[in-house]
């Protein structure tokens, strides 16, 4: 926002409202061009501070309660963002007549490092001049647009041709081209840790602690370790949040948009490390939060919960539930449908053809698993097939449940058409019985499986 | 051990043409699986203890060894054994030595030891570059000469960076002037105190604090340096050479004409007369090759490959032959089972192929995929996976990972135990680490499936044993003694008995590996 009369009146408004949205609004960079341009040309180097100072004095005089401090690091704060603003409005001219100009330098490079230095003010700010915790959407606003920032410049330097030669020479031998792409966003990813280290060690009472802007933060870190494929990570953050104890408050209480999103980082943390149990239970959270209208989201937690459903109770979502997805639809209705039927080669094909999609996804290695239920619901079927035993009078009569192993085999072998080594059948016999998917033995002596009267394939109603 | 002058040159140290002549024989062996576990691999072995090569290969050169305790003793006892040995050492060559300890040619500034040092490092030059017999050697400058030539030009400060072999104490000598000269030349207060407000800007290290923090050495090193040179001139250190420049300015380019060489980490910046150009290095692989072949030492092998990994790093050099020596280093730790080096060599090679280097990606990208499967890294596994292209996927050493991955993923044992038969490379010995847990577990799943009795044999068959013996002691070693019945000349393993008894070594020996340096 232009810095004139009607900002310091916004500022000293939203101070006084204490209303932190509304101030973090006159930080966002996310505003239009013209917007822009007009901060910029408002004031000049020389002046800003100045102005400024005398600006939010007035403002501060109109509020009351603001320090004197306070107004101070507000100064430093809007200058820097100043100086910010207008690397941004070079960024965005320069995008624009890119076809021009072939050789641009790296302009996002230096809105990032314009705009790492705000946060660092602004940190500042609550660290040293007693910025209050109500203005924590400032900081939100601030860390969230570093990271787009960070994100922007790699991806304008990857795409420039001049090589970076800027590494550091070092005398380890350790290095890797990989993280050179991401230079960017992995500092980012450690300013923001130190943002979040800032809130959470904020020993001030509760109601006035930056503990408040910690699920904020800590969804933030998590979203650029998931980015930057280095989960492990997310450990210490985890660590840090719950060994905070009484000292913090109950994620119940934060913000419900920041509760769907931790509880989904959480979960798919959990999924990845194949802990089935708290993924489950932390996406179900998730799912049951999420705003209804959130599609995306409700997709993303989808993406995890079906495979972990599947593996872990045995269950397939409906056609009805996927209908409404339809990216999640073209990933799991196939599969789905193949174990339903129990077609053992279809659901591979299946599998193949997702595979790229669903190994990117971290979720092919779990769907893969759910060949074990294709593979029961097929055997179950061999075994229905064979029909009933003569019964004799007056009872109800039971199924054959002595079933040759090259029945089942042949069973196998029927989708793929390819014959299949009878000790191979017995090994996914043996595996089906082990996993408690099937109950009875394998006899090799006869090559027969003896199946349980009762319940033979458990779960399944026969 | 009787100090005699070398008849011929020992095959150690074999002038240097001698190993450029392209000798490209592989460094390594592939094996077929491990067919018991009683006999060792397939691979030579040792032929004599490996203390003898080891021990060997402390001295620089053997041939400098053995001049050595010669040049030491008194010239004229050098000759008398000379004689006695009737060894053929060119007269020329003795006359030189016999005229270099003249009491005329003598000079009172050099001592005895730096002239025998001199007189030794001459004459193995002359060997090893076979111009022995060719050389003039009534012409040659006596040592002592030589050595006072040299201190003439050390005195130059241009010409300062050929040094005295004194490194470790001289090395330790300027970094701890470094070290004890900082305090003086940073801000005369600590960092904490120079604020009313600083202790929290100490907590959470405001950036440009740290920043300051980074640039720190650096200044350090340039006041000290400037410090140095200005104490230098009031005649302080008029005796203190200068060290080599910092090594921020540019990779080091090595001198070194070593082809072995110890390693050992760095602790200061390294010195471009210790330090091996790649052309020499090539040597050095050459050599480190056949030594592998020859006497499978790999106490030695290892640590000559860590200076040489030194060598290639500190000079940036990423080529194919680093591409080379990282893959061959790997190959033999692997064979080794010395999974920390194996690791960081494959850290490197990522690297290194993500560069476009030439190389074996795909063999090593398999060994990767195995080795998650080893260590059960389900999360790691699955980033491989990402990064994996359609053509990596068709290839046959990837295609092989991938499938045991499947076949394990699936319980599929009877599969597992075919595709390791057919372990491409040198994957069996990645295989081999894990090849017992899953015999475990497979043997769970049979007892639980197979009810009553299955033949010993059905069990040496799927489980890939090499004989019923083998199969019989592995069910023996875990506890199922009264699981082995012999009927009518045929022994069965009575699964139906067999409970829960091999689940609990089953979950032990799936229990998390973790191996330091893993990636």
């Amino acid at each position: 926002m232009e810095f004139n009369t009607r900002f310091f009146q916004e500022f000293a408004d939203a101070c006084s409202k204490q209303d932190g949205p509304q101030l973090a609004r006159t930080l966002s960079p996310d505003i239009p061009t013209e917007e822009l341009r007009e901060i910029c040309n408002s004031q000049n180097a020389h002046d800003i501070k100045r102005v400024l100072k005398r600006g939010l004095q007035g403002s501060a005089a109109l509020v009351g309660g603001l320090g004197q401090q306070e107004v101070q690091g507000w100064v430093e704060i809007y200058t820097t963002y100043w100086n910010a603003a207008r690397t941004i409005l070079v960024a965005r001219e320069s995008s624009d007549d890119r076809r021009q100009s072939s050789q641009s330098d790296l302009v996002w490079t230096k809105v990032y490092a314009a705009w790492t230095e705000l946060l660092n003010v602004l940190l500042r700010g609550y660290q040293n001049n007693g910025i209050e915790a109500w203005t924590l959407p400032c900081m939100y606003v601030v860390c969230k647009h570093l990271r787009l920032f960070a994100m922007e410049a790699d991806e304008e330097r990857n795409n420039s041709s001049s090589v970076d030669e800027s590494a550091a020479p070092s005398l380890q031998d350790d290095f890797n081209p990989e993280t050179n792409k991401r230079q960017k966003l992995e500092d980012c990813a450690r300013v923001l840790s130190r943002v979040f280290t800032a809130c959470q060690s904020d020993r001030a009472p509760l109601e006035e602690s930056r503990k408040w802007g910690s699920y904020y933060l800590a969804n933030l870190l998590l979203k650029t370790y998931f980015k930057l494929n280095s989960t492990s990570l997310s450990k210490n953050i985890m660590n840090s949040l719950f060994a905070g104890g009484k000292d913090m408050p109950d994620l119940s209480a934060f913000p419900k948009s920041q509760q769907v999103t931790f509880k989904y980082h959480q979960g798919v943390l959990a999924f990845l490390e194949e802990n089935y149990v708290a993924a489950e239970q932390h996406l179900t959270d998730a799912w049951n939060n999420c705003h209804k209208d959130a599609v995306r989201n409700k997709e993303r937690i989808l993406t995890y919960l079906i495979p972990c459903r599947l593996i872990k109770d045995h269950m397939l979502p409906t056609e009805k539930l996927l209908a409404q997805y339809p990216r999640l639809q073209k990933l799991f209705l196939p599969i789905c449908r193949c174990i339903k039927r129990g077609e053992l080669h279809n659901f591979d094909l299946a599998l193949q053809e997702g595979e790229d999609e669903l190994v990117k996804r971290r979720i092919y290695l779990t769907l893969e698993r759910g060949r074990d239920l294709a593979l029961r619901n097929l055997l179950r079927k061999v075994f229905i097939a064979r029909g009933f035993e003569e019964a004799k009078e007056g009872e109800k009569p039971a199924r054959r449940s002595r079933v040759p192993v090259t029945e089942f085999a042949a069973a196998i072998s029927l989708g793929s058409q390819e014959r299949i080594d009878n000790d191979e059948v017995e090994c996914l016999l043996a595996n089906m019985i082990y996993k408690n998917h099937m109950k009875g033995y394998i006899s090799r002596q006869h090559g027969i499986v003896v199946l349980s009267k009762s319940g033979a394939f458990p779960g399944t109603g026969v | 051990m009787m100090p005699t002058w070398p008849a011929a040159p020992p095959s150690g140290a074999q002038p240097s043409n001698g190993y450029t002549a392209s000798y490209s024989a592989p460094a390594y062996t592939t094996v077929q699986v491990r067919q018991s576990f009683g006999q060792s691999y397939s691979t030579p072995q040792p032929s004599y203890p490996v203390a003898h090569t080891y021990g060997a290969s402390h001295s620089p050169s053997p041939s400098a060894a053995n001049i050595a305790p010669t040049v030491n003793s008194s010239p004229p006892a050098a000759q008398e054994q000379a004689k006695t040995t009737k060894i053929d050492w060119p007269d020329s060559v003795r006359r030189y030595v016999q005229r270099a300890f003249i009491p005329a040619n003598l000079d009172a500034s050099v001592t005895r030891a730096d002239m025998e040092a001199k007189l030794k490092e001459t004459i193995t030059q002359a060997n090893e570059n076979s111009v022995m017999y060719t050389l003039n050697w009534d012409t040659m400058p006596l040592p002592q000469q030589m050595i006072l030539d040299e201190r003439a030009r050390d005195s130059l400060p241009i010409h300062s960076k050929a040094q005295a072999p004194t490194p470790g104490t001289k090395k330790r000598k300027s970094w701890d002037l470094t070290d004890t000269a900082a305090p003086s030349s940073t801000s005369a207060s600590p960092p904490w105190r120079t604020g009313p407000n600083r202790l929290e800007d100490r907590v959470t290290f405001s950036p440009d604090k740290r920043h300051v923090g980074d640039d720190l050495p650096k200044h350090n090193s340039k006041f000290n340096r400037a410090d140095k040179r200005q104490r230098r001139n009031e005649g302080e250190y008029v005796t203190f050479r200068e060290d080599t420049p910092p090594p921020a300015d540019g990779p080091v380019v090595g001198t070194s004409q070593e082809l072995e060489k110890r390693y050992l980490r760095l602790t200061a910046a390294p010195k471009p007369s210790q330090v091996r150009p790649p052309h020499i290095l090539r040597q050095t692989l050459e050599l480190l090759k056949k030594r592998w072949k020859k006497d499978q030492n790999y106490s030695y092998i290892c640590d000559q490959f860590k200076s040489m990994r030194q060598d290639l790093t500190v000079q940036r050099v990423r080529d194919d032959f680093t591409v080379e020596v990282y893959e061959i280093h790997a190959r033999i730790a692997l064979e080794k089972g010395d999974l920390g080096e194996y690791n960081q060599c494959q850290t490197q090679l990522k690297g290194l192929y993500k560069l476009g280097l030439n190389g074996k990606p795909n063999e090593f990208t398999a060994y990767r995929i195995l080795y998650f499967i080893h260590t059960a890294n389900r999360a790691d596994l699955s980033n491989a996976l990402v990064d994996l292209t359609a053509a990596e996927k068709k290839d046959k050493a990837v295609k092989h990972a991938l499938d045991v991955r499947s076949a394990l993923a699936l319980g599929n044992y009877h599969r597992f135990f075919q595709l390791y038969n057919e372990t491409p490379n040198m994957g069996a010995y990645l295989m081999d680490m894990f090849v017992g847990r899953e015999r475990l577990a497979a043997l769970c799943t049979i007892c639980k499936g197979y009810k009553q009795d299955v033949p010993l044999r059905f069990i040496t068959e799927e489980l890939y044993f090499e004989s019923d013996v083998e199969a019989a002691q592995f069910i023996l070693d875990h506890n199922g003694q009264d699981l082995l019945e012999d009927r009518n000349g045929t022994v069965i393993v009575l699964t139906g008995k067999a409970g829960q008894r091999f689940e609990q070594a089953r979950s032990k020996a799936f229990s998390r590996v973790d191996i330091k340096g893993q990636i």
